[in-house]
Formats: structure tokens, C-alpha cells, sequence
């Protein structure tokens, strides 16, 4: 054996070589091998002790998805319990199209074998061919849902190519807003476990359509849901469209009534398809958002709403003790269903034609005309310069200011010699001239101050305008650039010239009258427990009060208001203090100038133990016509009156058992 | 070694079967099941038949006095069963005459056959009936089954001589439901019902406005919408209804009719267009 080994070596020369000690060329072979290995390990090392986070973190972004679920929006309800925002389901079938996968294949096969067995030269692109089929495998599920509803519904190829490429973990709603019939036939016809799925969604419902439109406000389209203490931020995210609150009291107090996004993360395979039965790694249910009472009752909203008509106007009720507004209402206006689930634009183009984006309660400032006399008694006792036993004037219809003849406006006559009751019941201006004469502006202007009537009200609605005016000579020559004139101080005094103000004010002025104070705070949320109100006395006496008081009961009952006195607003019982005015602007309309009136109207009732008050302004529509007040704006507010006290008086057994928010 | 072989061989076989099964076509495989249903069948059916020959034998049993006896009470039941046909007849005349005041649409017509129960499966995995008529009666697939007390389920499969009826209490059964007295569809579904416990199912979608509890159950029946079942068949008992997170509504559970686990004899509703 070791001759035939000795033999071997000798024909090959060298077959095995043997390496005795160490070889410098080997150890730097080692060297450089155990070098490259401490760099390996030590990057392996790094990667996995300093960097397993960010691995973590891209393995899961490359193979979870995360879907987001926007959380229904609380409901909106009057001081009543009576809704008046609320959800609507709607029932919808969907396509899961990450089930599909292997049908989209199947049917890309045999698409693409059809061209190559017709021998078509133009056979589509890869890309066109599964555009195809997943077209072809959704209208073969859409063909089963028209079979169950007897509907002739087509795939849109665009919409499921995005939804596809954009949305694949989503339902893909092969059928929306079904109706209950449907909704019920394919409850029974549909196999219980298989990609097409019955779904509810939801949108808005207003039960009373276009009633207080513009004070609820509407919704708009989310598309950035955000789920908030929900894992996954860094995760491809899939986002069902919310609502996001545009306008009313939907958009003031949005982030309450925005519910709360439910949502799922689902492992995925490396096409973005849901793994198979694979259940989600994290999920959470959505929840709605808080419900929200209004200070608002319908039934006096619905009565002002009623009450103003087609007219171009505002009416304002609010809750004397407590400020909680009653009625807020603003014509014209829209309707709220056409805004769900999503407004379309010739809807929205006939509301901007009409006008009836604005809430006119609130965004509109007007001249208040003769309604401002109370603001100058008030300012006249309070200053000594009026004293309700003296006559001031001696109305002869026209009096003579600068150079410029200022005529009485009412009654068309001569009222003599007239006292405050008597001044303020038939809205003598030639009175009043002369009281605005002894007040001055300045200190009319401080009395306006003093109510609070030069600036936005701050109740909780978006839009309030910061137009409103009280003048005096340094806003007139800060503004206008001119020298105030005693006729400005004549126009001042009844509430015209430069002098601005929304109807909501004058709700507010008129409370603050009522309850003997200078301001009160509107709001529009409802608290059972809310305390009266209580901010400075006006700081009359006693039979200065009595006199202003006197005066504008005198209005409704003989006066400029008389109107209320008829059977149809007459409420047993209940005496009315209110003040009318007719205001003037100059406007162009359809290429003609002339004066548009405003028609004004603010009381509190019962006058003796106030409990409402009301202001009301309606917009004349024709250059030059006699809108009055009386006429006009009255009425509305006789109607909400009588709503008022009809529902209080209404016997205990007849009244709704109040409602219990949960 | 090959007495280790041995003790394997039984595992061996097994096994080898097993992967033969995986990989055998899948017509193969559906006509073996199909097979082995159509050839079990008859044993069921004859068990069935002699479970009848029993019965028939033990009430020839009774003795005359008690036949008597039940001849009367059921001679009274079928005069006051002449009397609901009778009440019936004219409740239908009203309905047909309200119907056309109102031009409604008139509801499906059925035609009923009776068909006796072979076998009944209950367990977590199904909830199910076979009952004694198959393709020889022309069941249908989807064709709804009642009894006295409502809604039984609806036939899953149908065979030669026998058919499978999936109960209500099965998770496979889904329907439109309405709680008596309220006209909004609402879903129904079987529940995940344990073996030996009481069946029950789920319901969905309930308005927010229904309220039931334990002790104030409400009615839950067929609501005809769906084009299956024709209105009014009770389904069950719904004894809880809880708000769901979303607020749109309600979700609960209903109590099915004991008499379901213990049917001996179904009514198949076959529409009248069915062949």
C-alpha cells in the first residue's frame, strides 16, 4: 500500500501538498477572512441592535395596510329633544376586489388566449388586458345584483381602475343608496359568505328640510380622516371619505360632533392584496360623535319661518333670562336634504342666484330705522334731557335741521304736541329729532356703546359680520372724511344714516330692554340649568321705565304696530312692548337708484314679566314702495308670539314628555 | 424491522390514502360525495319509514276508550281548524280587496309540499334537516321551509329522494326580517349556536326607535321583501337589542323556537312559476 502510494507520487509529481508552520500567505488569507467576517457580524450586529426598529417599521410598511373608518356625526336636537340633525344609513353593496385576485388572473388568461385564438394583431397591452378582466369580474357580480333588483347597471371601468390602483383594501360600492325593498331582496338572495357584501354607510338627515338652514349648516366632504390613538401612522393608509362641518353650527362645533374614526390594519401580500381569511392584526369599530341641543324650538322656527314666507328677511326669538336663542331665522334659504349625501351644482347655483347662502339673522347689518327710538329715550332719561312728562317737539309734520327739511314718516299727519308714551307708540320722528338734537350724538353713540350694539354679538356661529355701526362725528370723519352735520345727528336718532346693526342685536337690545340691563350674551346652546343673565342696570327709574315701557305697549296696542291688535295675534292675557321701524337705504337695482325700505320690528312680551323677546327685519323688494314695519315685520313676530305662548299654555297632559339625551 | 412495518402499515395506508384524495381530479371528488349522499339516502329513508312503522304500530297499541278520546278532541280540532279556514278565506277576500283599493302588488303564490323529517345534524359546525323528498318532488334549491310554529330555514341541497334544509339557527341562513307591527327590513342571521344548547340567531340594522329586552320580547317575523319567504312567518323571539358604536343602529339577538330541534314534519313553499 505505502509502494502504490509512494508510486502515485512519484506519476503525479505532487499530489497532496503538506503545509507545515505557518505560511505569511496564508495568515494574511485568515486575516483578511476573519476581517471581512468582524465586518459582517458587526454590521449584522448594527442592523439588528441599532436599526431592528426601522427594519420593524419598513416590513411593516411593505406588508400591512391600515384602513380608516370615519365615525358617523353626532345628531343635533332642539332645547325639546326634537331632532333636527341626525344620520341617515345607506345601504350599499360592495365588491371586496382584494378577494379577487385569482378571478382577475383567471380571467386575464382567458382574455388574452381569445386574442391569441382570433389571431387579432391588435391585442391589447398586459396592462389593457387587466383592465379587462377586472372589468369583466366585477360585471359579473353587478349582473347578479341587477338579476336580485331589476337594475341595468354598467361597471365604470375609470372609477374601478382608481379605486383599484388607489383604494384596493376598500369596498370597492358596486351599488349605492338602496332602497329598503332592495336593501331586502338581496339580504336573502346574496350567499351570506362571498365578496359581495351589504354595507351601510351614512349621511345627513334633516327631518325638517330647510328649516333653520343656515343656523344648522351642512357638511362637506373629509378626505382626511384621521384616527387618533389608533396604531400605524407611518402605514399605508386607506381612508373612507368623512364629513367635515362647512357652515352653521356643523361647522362651529364640528370637532364635537365629529365621530370618532374606527379602522383596521391587515397584513398584505407583496401586491397589495389582503392575504387570505388573514383576520386584522389591530381593528377598532368607529363611534359617533356627541350629540348636540340647540337652544333652538322648532315650533317657533318653523312659525317665524312660515310667518316670513317668500320674503327676503330675518326674525330673531330669544330667551330673555337666560339668552338662549329660540328662533333664528334667515330667508330665503335652502334646503338641507339636497346637500346629502353631496349637494350638486345646479342646486348650489340656484341658492347662490337666490341669495340664500346668507344667514341675514347674523350676516347681515341693517339700518334699524325707528326701532333705534328706544336706544335714544333710553339715552334722553338717562342723560335728564327727556322727561316723559314734557313734551319736547310740536310735530307739524316737517321740521327744519341745517338746511335740509326733515319730514315725520309716520302717520302721515301732524302729531302735535306729543309726550315719550305717545312719541314712542306712534314713532313720531319729529320728537325724536329734537331728542337726538338735546342728547348729541356722542353720547347716543356711548349709549349704543353701552348695549353693546358696535360689535358682533359672539354667538356660536360662524359669519357673524363685523359691519355693524354706531356712528359719531369721529367715525364719520375717520371713514366718510367729512364733518358731521346736525341733520346726521337727526338721522342718527332714528336709526338711519350711517347707523348698523343686525337683527340679532336688536333681539338682543330688546332682551337687555326687557330685563331692565344693557347687554345680553346670545347663545345657542340649551342648559336646562342655565342662570338668568344678569350684566349692568340700564339705570332708568322707576317711572322712566314705566313711560318707555308704556310706550311700546302702546305701539302694539294703539300705535304703529296695531296690527297685533287683531284677533289673529292677539294673545289673552299677554301685553306686547314693541317698537316698529321703517328704514331707507339707498340701493341700484337692475340699473335703477332708489330707496329700498326695511321693515322693523322688536318687542318682549308679556310686558309686564318678560320672558321673550324678538327682533324682526324684512326686506323690501321694490325701489320706493312703503314697506312699514308695522305692516310687515309685525305680523312675524305676532306668530311666533303666539306659538310661544300657545305651546306654554298648553295643558300639562298635551305636552310632550321632555327628551333624555343619553 | 418488519414487525415495526407492520405496526405502521394501518398509518401508512392512511396516509397514502389521504395524499391519493389531495390529488384525485375535483370531478372525481364531487362525484364521489354526490355518490355517496344519493346511496346513503335510502338508509335514511327507510330508517325514517320504519321510525313511521313504529309509531303507527305503538298507537295501535292504544286501546279503544283512549282512540275514542283522541278521535273526539281531534274531530273538535278540525272543527276549529274549519273555522280559522273559514276566517281565513274571508281575511284573504279583505286583503285582496285592500290590495286592489290600493294597487298593490300581489305576493308570490306557493305551493306547498310536506315532507317528513330523515335526520337532523346539529352541532357548532352546521344546523341542518334532510327530509324525505328530493328532485322526485321538484324542491329547489333556496326554496323556503316552515312549519306551525314559522320559519324552519331553506333547502341547501337537493337530491334524488332527499333534501337538506339549513336551519334559521345556521349562520349560512340569512333573511329580511321586520319586528312585528314595524314595516323597516331589518337583517337576520343564525347565530354561532352550541351543540346541545338553545338555538338563537342575530339581528342587524334595527332601527333605533325598537326597543326588547327578556322580559318585553318582540316578534320577529318574515317581512316578505325579500322575495323568498312571504310576510308574517314568525322566526323567533328578539330578547335583546343594544345600540351599536356607529348610533344608526341597533344590533340583537333572538330566541328561535324550541320545537325546531324535535321537527318531524316540514312544509317546502315552492313558487308557483317553479316548475
Amino acid at each position: 500500500m505505502a509502494a502504490d502510494e509512494n508510486n502515485l507520487a512519484d506519476r503525479s509529481g505532487r499530489l497532496f501538498e503538506s503545509q507545515k508552520g505557518y505560511d505569511p500567505r496564508v495568515v494574511l488569507f485568515y486575516l483578511i477572512i476573519a476581517a471581512l467576517l468582524i465586518v459582517l457580524i458587526s454590521g449584522l450586529a448594527y442592523q439588528q441592535l441599532f436599526n431592528a426598529e426601522l427594519h420593524a417599521e419598513r416590513e411593516s410598511s411593505q406588508n400591512q395596510r391600515r384602513i380608516l373608518i370615519p365615525g358617523p356625526r353626532g345628531n343635533i336636537y332642539d332645547r325639546n329633544g326634537q331632532l333636527l340633525v341626525g344620520n341617515r344609513p345607506r345601504f350599499a353593496v360592495i365588491l371586496y376586489l382584494d378577494e379577487l385576485r385569482a378571478k382577475f388572473r383567471a380571467e386575464f388568461i382567458r382574455i388574452r388566449k381569445n386574442y391569441r385564438a382570433a389571431d387579432d394583431k391588435d391585442i391589447p397591452t398586459a396592462d389593457q388586458l387587466w383592465t379587462l378582466a377586472r372589468v369583466s369580474v366585477v360585471q359579473s357580480y353587478l349582473e347578479q345584483i341587477n338579476a336580485i333588483i331589476g337594475r341595468d347597471l354598467k361597471v365604470d371601468s375609470v372609477r374601478l381602475n382608481t379605486h383599484f390602483s388607489r383604494e384596493l383594501l376598500l369596498p370597492y360600492p358596486l351599488v349605492e343608496d338602496l332602497a329598503p325593498a332592495e336593501y331586502a331582496r338581496l339580504l336573502e338572495h346574496l350567499p351570506v359568505v362571498s365578496p359581495l357584501q351589504l354595507y351601510t354607510t351614512n349621511t345627513r338627515e334633516y327631518p325638517f328640510g330647510s328649516a333653520a338652514s343656515q343656523t344648522l349648516g351642512y357638511v362637506g366632504i373629509n378626505e382626511d380622516v384621521e384616527a387618533e390613538n389608533f396604531p400605524g401612522e407611518k402605514l399605508r393608509t386607506f381612508k373612507q371619505r368623512g364629513s367635515i362641518g362647512r357652515d352653521g353650527l356643523e361647522s362651529k362645533f364640528d370637532s364635537l360632533l365629529q365621530g370618532e374614526a374606527g379602522g383596521a390594519i391587515f397584513r398584505v401580500d407583496p401586491l397589495g392584496y389582503r392575504l387570505r381569511d388573514a383576520k386584522p392584526i389591530e381593528s377598532r369599530l368607529p363611534t359617533q360623535g356627541q350629540n348636540l341641543v340647540t337652544s333652538l324650538d322648532i315650533d317657533l322656527q318653523l312659525a317665524a319661518e312660515a310667518a316670513i314666507g317668500d320674503q327676503t328677511g330675518a326674525a330673531v326669538a330669544i330667551d330673555i333670562k337666560t339668552g338662549e336663542i329660540l328662533a333664528l331665522a334667515s330667508k330665503p334659504d335652502y334646503d338641507l336634504r339636497k346637500f346629502a349625501p353631496r349637494l350638486g351644482h345646479a342646486d348650489a347655483a340656484d341658492i347662490t342666484a337666490r341669495e340664500a347662502w346668507t344667514n341675514l339673522a347674523i350676516g347681515g347689518a341693517f339700518p334699524p330705522g325707528s326701532t333705534f327710538k328706544i336706544l335714544t329715550s333710553i339715552a334722553g332719561l338717562r342723560r335728564g334731557v327727556l322727561d316723559p312728562t314734557q313734551a319736547i317737539a310740536d310735530c307739524q309734520g316737517v321740521i327744519r335741521i341745517g338746511n335740509r327739511d326733515f319730514v315725520c314718516d309716520n302717520r302721515r299727519g301732524h302729531h302735535g304736541e306729543v309726550l315719550l308714551p305717545e312719541a314712542i307708540a306712534h314713532s313720531c320722528d319729529i320728537y325724536f329729532f329734537g331728542a337726538g338734537r338735546l342728547i348729541t350724538p356722542d353720547v347716543l353713540a356711548e349709549e349704543g356703546r353701552r348695549f353693546h350694539l358696535h360689535e358682533r354679538t359672539g354667538i356660536e356661529l360662524p359669519h357673524e359680520t363685523g359691519r355693524m355701526v354706531i356712528p359719531d362725528p369721529a367715525y364719520k370723519e375717520k371713514v366718510i372724511g367729512e364733518k358731521w352735520f346736525p341733520g346726521d345727528t337727526a338721522n342718527m336718532s332714528i336709526g338711519q344714516g350711517y347707523v348698523l346693526v343686525t337683527p340679532l342685536e336688536m333681539a338682543c337690545f330688546a332682551a337687555s330692554v326687557a330685563r331692565n340691563e344693557v347687554f345680553t350674551q346670545p347663545t345657542l346652546l340649551h342648559n336646562p340649568d342655565a342662570p338668568v343673565q344678569h350684566t349692568e342696570s340700564i339705570g332708568l327709574t322707576a317711572s322712566q321705565r314705566a313711560a318707555l315701557v308704556e310706550g311700546m305697549v302702546g305701539t302694539t296696542t294703539y300705535g304703529t304696530a296695531n296690527t297685533l291688535n287683531l284677533d289673529l295675534f292677539k294673545i289673552p292675557g299677554v301685553r306686547i312692548a314693541g317698537k316698529t321701524g321703517t328704514a331707507q337705504k339707498k340701493v341700484t337695482k337692475e340699473g335703477k337708484t332708489g330707496n329700498i325700505n326695511y321693515a322693523w320690528f322688536i318687542c318682549f312680551a308679556p310686558a309686564d314679566n318678560p320672558e321673550i323677546a324678538m327682533a324682526v327685519m324684512i326686506e323690501g323688494e321694490t325701489l320706493g314702495e312703503n314697506f312699514g314695519g308695522g305692516r310687515y315685520a309685525a305680523p312675524v313676530a305676532g306668530s311666533v308670539l303666539k306659538k310661544y305662548f300657545e305651546k306654554k299654555n298648553r295643558p300639562a297632559d298635551q305636552k310632550l314628555a321632555p327628551f333624555k339625551i343619553e | 424491522m418488519p414487525k415495526r412495518f407492520d405496526q405502521a402499515r394501518p398509518f401508512l395506508t392512511l396516509g397514502f390514502v389521504v395524499a391519493a384524495w389531495l390529488v384525485v381530479p375535483t370531478v372525481f371528488k364531487t362525484f364521489t360525495r354526490a355518490s355517496f349522499f344519493e346511496l346513503t339516502a335510502p338508509v335514511g329513508v327507510a330508517a325514517s319509514y320504519a321510525r313511521d312503522l313504529q309509531e303507527y304500530w305503538t298507537l295501535r297499541l292504544h286501546s279503544n276508550s283512549e282512540l275514542i278520546e283522541a278521535g273526539r278532541d281531534l274531530a273538535r280540532l278540525n272543527a276549529s281548524y274549519d273555522l280559522a279556514v273559514q276566517q281565513n278565506i274571508e281575511m284573504q277576500g279583505e286583503i285582496a280587496r285592500l290590495e286592489g283599493i290600493l294597487r298593490l302588488p300581489s305576493y308570490t303564490g306557493y305551493r306547498s309540499e310536506h315532507a317528513r323529517v330523515v335526520r337532523r345534524d346539529f352541532s357548532g359546525w352546521w344546523q341542518r334537516l334532510t327530509i324525505r323528498k328530493g328532485k322526485n318532488y321538484n324542491l329547489t334549491v333556496g326554496a323556503p321551509v316552515v312549519f306551525s310554529g314559522g320559519v324552519v330555514g331553506r333547502v341547501s341541497e337537493v337530491f334524488a329522494y332527499t333534501a337538506t334544509v339549513d336551519l334559521i339557527s345556521s349562520q349560512t341562513v340569512r333573511l329580511a326580517a321586520v319586528v312585528e307591527g314595524d314595516t323597516r327590513p331589518i337583517s337576520y342571521q343564525g347565530g354561532l349556536n352550541p351543540t346541545f344548547g338553545s338555538a338563537g340567531g342575530v339581528i342587524e340594522f334595527v332601527p333605533l326607535d325598537i326597543f326588547a329586552s327578556a322580559n318585553a320580547t318582540k316578534r320577529l317575523v318574515t317581512s316578505g321583501l325579500g322575495g323568498v319567504f312571504p310576510p308574517g312567518l314568525t322566526i323567533g323571539s328578539v330578547i335583546k337589542v343594544e345600540p351599536s358604536t356607529d348610533g344608526l343602529f341597533k344590533s340583537g339577538e333572538v330566541k328561535l323556537d324550541d320545537r325546531l330541534a324535535a321537527l318531524t314534519e316540514v312544509t317546502v313553499l315552492l313558487p308557483l312559476d317553479t316548475p
